[in-house]
């Protein structure tokens, strides 16, 4: 290879470093920015985003998304570097933003709205509603309520270390349920995702998972069965907070107030969500279909003994 | 003319300095987090419940993995260097192509060829059930680490094997396998040992597999259970718990290499040039045809039916349909095929150029400190930032430099520098024994000065290494998700970001037609790559002295 062929790679590498560093970086906060951080999926946030800054003009919402388990180390991590970053936190669970209110960093302001108390404490406001339903696969028997599961075959069960839905699951029905499903050979793979996969595979007959990924799936065909068995589906509710050492109060207020608005939840409903605030539109969910709410209280003062109880069952 | 020692120190300076950023601050920042915060909870942490079975089981894997890939590894480098052998060129390519297959879609693609109700249930109607399990783990770890054991190992053979003594023991009555016990294998020991210690330490950081494959068969590692302790993670202890557990795996892992690096023994010094391709003698007519049928059947297993999975999963219309022409779209496509992936797509492609390019420089400088106390004590170190999962590596670049460089493409490049630098490292130092200090000191003598020196001594025979090195560097770092994921801020979304976007909602088909889509885009490079990594001997004639 030529020196001077060489030399002009080295350039081209300084080049592309520069332009890098050029292209990267946000935008300097400002008045009208504010930073929101959250592991509510893409699909939601997307056209929330866009509507808020579609009727607000003035202000720009930085995002950062991703699953429960970076979004935990992202604000682990922004407190031991100077302090937490966002200036809202959108959970997508009641036990994570119990824990964020615990160590001090967010709440201390909810707005007025009509969403329902089972769903807000004077910390957050829950904004989406999750529903944990059973699934089957074409052919396998669909259970009419959850004591049925066991029997429908191969049954595969999300983990609750790794799914806060999963927890409260396994916090409404308590271990003995899940030992029941092993003994009957039930699997358990990772989140209610890996459900969905696998049962609309085929890998496994019957499964636990969120409601939105089941109907997502059944849309675009596959071949599966969704239920709400009784009692009832598990809910889980995802709260929206603002941060305590936010330097954009109102802005970051505004935004809130507006995703706990009629306006802001049929966003949220019309973008696959469970929207909380009663009357709006959402995803598909059955005329009557049953819904039971977990002790979250519960499940957090009793998190270490279930998830032990849990291991013994399921492994480590 | 500066002074060889100027020159030495320079060197030991840059990467003194360039460990102290990549790998000694992430390490000192979890070191101190756990230590501060966690080390009243050590006991908790290692009598909580499956931590014991966890580390046996990482272990367990890595051993496995490492027992598995390297043979094979050795088998298919030793067998490719026939070159009679038919389509020869073509195995060449075809031996790589694991490495072609992103790791959030590795597991997924298996399960979806062997498991029960996948493709080989269809197409051939049975299926492999302890796929989901240790062996299946193992298997999958393995199979994709043959192809990095394979370019160390062909690197070694371009720059350290003696054909001609092998020729001469042949005509002195020596059998094959003779030759091979006494002078292939030892000749390349060093290359091997590197490869397995760049097998086992891989294997001991991998996640996704065991997360995708083993969970359901209740089979954790220590980095899946550092996962579970992330998700749930949103308390100050789960989260210590997590980085307490990482260190524990870098402590696992200093135990098996630093030993290994002393036993790797000292430099081979010989000044005869390396063996060029026709040197190779050529095999037998049965011996080519059992090669052959081999080969075929191990990348139809462990390649073909897996990456013919994703294809499938890519065009299906959902999960669960089977795969026939009337179920087949391109929406998986057009849903991916958005401008945001566009420009993420394009931010990955250049920082993994970038972060190619600075590792192998990088990594030819820890080679070349070699066997010094200090470059051994490099080469260690640089390890234990690869072993170390995604996420904490992130956490502890975030906590160090996040006060400064959150959010920018130049922290995400930096976590790219840290966790690949030693697989950019074991390449080059397969090669580095073969330099011929003769010639550089004669160049040097004659008034070159250390760069042309270098540029025209030494730069050309250690060219398929850096190339190897350059290509696995590129497509690991394309490849990341963890970290980019973590780093990442509104001017800086990688593909990680896309990915587990659309990961989300259980979308397997658009994950399937992403990975298909980056794989066709790194393709093309990839059959430069190709072309590239034949061995290149240097001619006789650049070293022969003008008559």
């Amino acid at each position: 290879m030529g020196r001077g062929r060489r030399r002009i790679i080295w350039l081209a590498a300084l080049l592309q470093l520069w332009l890098l560093t050029a292209c990267g970086g946000s935008n300097p906060s400002s008045a009208q920015s504010i930073t929101l951080y959250t592991c509510v999926n893409d699909t939601t946030i997307q056209p929330v985003l866009a509507q808020y800054q579609g009727t607000h003009p003035g202000t720009k919402v930085e995002l950062f998304r991703a699953p429960t388990g970076q979004l935990n180390a992202r604000v682990a991590s922004d407190i031991r570097a100077g302090g937490l970053k966002a200036d809202v936190i959108w959970a997508c669970d009641p036990l994570t933003m119990q824990d964020y209110v615990t160590q001090g960093l967010v709440g201390g302001w909810t707005p007025e709205t009509e969403i329902p108390a089972t769903v807000r404490t004077p910390d957050y406001v829950g904004i989406a509603m999750l529903y944990l339903v059973a699934i089957t696969h074409q052919g396998v028997k669909a259970p009419t309520s959850w004591s049925d599961l066991a029997s429908a075959g191969k049954v595969a069960v999300p983990d609750p270390n790794l799914a806060a839905s999963a927890l409260g699951a396994l916090g409404f029905f308590g271990p003995k349920f899940y030992a029941d499903l092993k003994e009957h050979g039930a699997v358990q793979v990772g989140t209610p995702d890996d459900v969905t996969t696998g049962v609309a595979q085929g890998t496994y007959d019957a499964g636990i998972t969120i409601a939105n990924s089941a109907y997502a799936a059944q849309k675009k065909g596959s071949p599966i069965t969704i239920t709400w068995p009784k009692p009832g589906a598990v809910a889980i509710y995802g709260p929206v907070a603002i941060s305590k050492t936010t330097k954009n109060a109102q802005a970051a207020q505004d935004f809130i107030s507006y995703v706990t608005s009629r306006d802001g939840q049929t966003v949220i409903g019309s973008a696959g969500s469970y929207p909380t605030l009663p009357d709006v539109a959402g995803p598909e969910k059955p005329k009557g279909a049953p819904v039971v709410y977990p002790d979250w209280n519960a499940v957090t003062s009793h998190k270490a003994a279930l998830l032990e109880d849990y291991a013994k069952i399921f492994g480590g | 003319m500066r002074s060889g020692r100027a020159w030495v120190g320079a060197a030991f300076g840059l990467a003194l300095a360039s460990a102290a950023v990549l790998v000694l601050i992430p390490l000192a920042v979890l070191i101190r987090t756990s230590w501060v915060e966690g080390r009243g909870h050590l006991a908790d942490v290692v009598s909580s419940p499956g931590f014991g079975s966890a580390v046996v089981h990482s272990f367990e894997l890595s051993t496995a993995a490492t027992l598995l890939a390297v043979p094979v590894g050795v088998a298919i480098a030793l067998a490719l260097r026939d070159p009679g052998l038919p389509g020869r060129a073509f195995w060449r390519v075809a031996v790589l192509l694991p490495v072609l297959v992103p790791d959030f879609v590795l597991g997924y693609s298996w399960l979806m060829a062997y498991a029960r109700a996948g493709l080989t249930s269809e197409l051939f109607g049975f299926a492999w059930l302890q796929i989901q399990g240790p062996v299946g783990v193992s298997v999958i770890v393995a199979a994709n680490a043959v192809p990095l054991v394979y370019l160390i190992i062909t690197v070694g053979l371009a720059t350290r094997a003696e054909p001609t003594t092998e020729r001469a023991a042949r005509t002195s009555g020596a059998g094959p396998a003779t030759v091979l016990w006494t002078i292939t294998l030892p000749l390349l020991a060093p290359a091997i040992a590197t490869a397995a210690v760049l097998v086992f330490v891989l294997s001991m950081g991998t996640f996704a597999i065991p997360q995708v494959v083993g969970a359901p068969a209740g089979f954790a590692t220590i980095t899946t259970h550092i996962y579970a302790d992330l998700a749930l993670g949103s308390n100050p202890q789960g989260f210590v718990e997590a980085i307490t557990l990482a260190l524990l795996l870098i402590v696992i892992t200093l135990i098996v290499v630093a030993p290994t690096e002393k036993v790797l023994g000292g430099r081979l010094r010989i000044g005869r040039a390396a063996a060029r391709d026709t040197d190779w003698p050529t095999s037998g007519r049965i011996t080519r045809v059992i090669v052959t049928t081999a080969l075929g059947l191990y990348l139809m297993i462990t390649s073909g039916l897996p990456l013919l999975a994703l294809l499938s999963a890519s065009i299906t219309r959902a999960i669960g349909v089977p795969s026939t022409p009337d179920n087949w779209t391109t929406d998986n496509f057009l849903t991916v095929l958005t401008p945001r992936t566009g420009y993420a797509l394009g931010r990955s492609l250049l920082l993994a150029l970038a972060a190619a390019s600075i590792l192998i420089v990088l990594g030819s400088l820890a080679a070349a400190l070699g066997r010094t106390p200090g470059g051994r004590s490099l080469s260690v170190l640089i390890t234990l930032t690869l072993v170390l999962p995604g996420s904490t590596l992130a956490i502890g670049l975030l906590i160090g430099y996040g006060r400064w460089l959150a959010d920018t493409v130049v922290i995400i490049l930096i976590a790219y520098l840290a966790k690949l630098w030693a697989l950019a490292h074991r390449p080059m130092s397969a090669a580095v024994d073969r330099l011929p200090p003769a010639s550089l000191h004669a160049a040097r003598v004659s008034g070159a000065g250390m760069p042309t020196a270098l540029a025209t001594v030494v730069v050309p025979l250690l060219r398929p290494a850096l190339i190897a090195a350059w290509g696995l560097c590129f497509l690991t770092a394309l490849h990341e998700v963890t970290m980019s994921s973590l780093l990442y801020g509104p001017g800086s979304e990688t593909l990680a970001v896309v990915v587990l976007n659309s990961a989300d909602l259980g979308n397997v088909g658009a994950t399937a037609a992403l990975s298909v889509l980056v794989t066709a885009i790194v393709v093309l490079p990839g059959a430069a790559l190709w072309v590239l990594t034949r061995p290149h001997a240097p001619r006789l004639s650049t070293h022969r002295p003008r008559a």
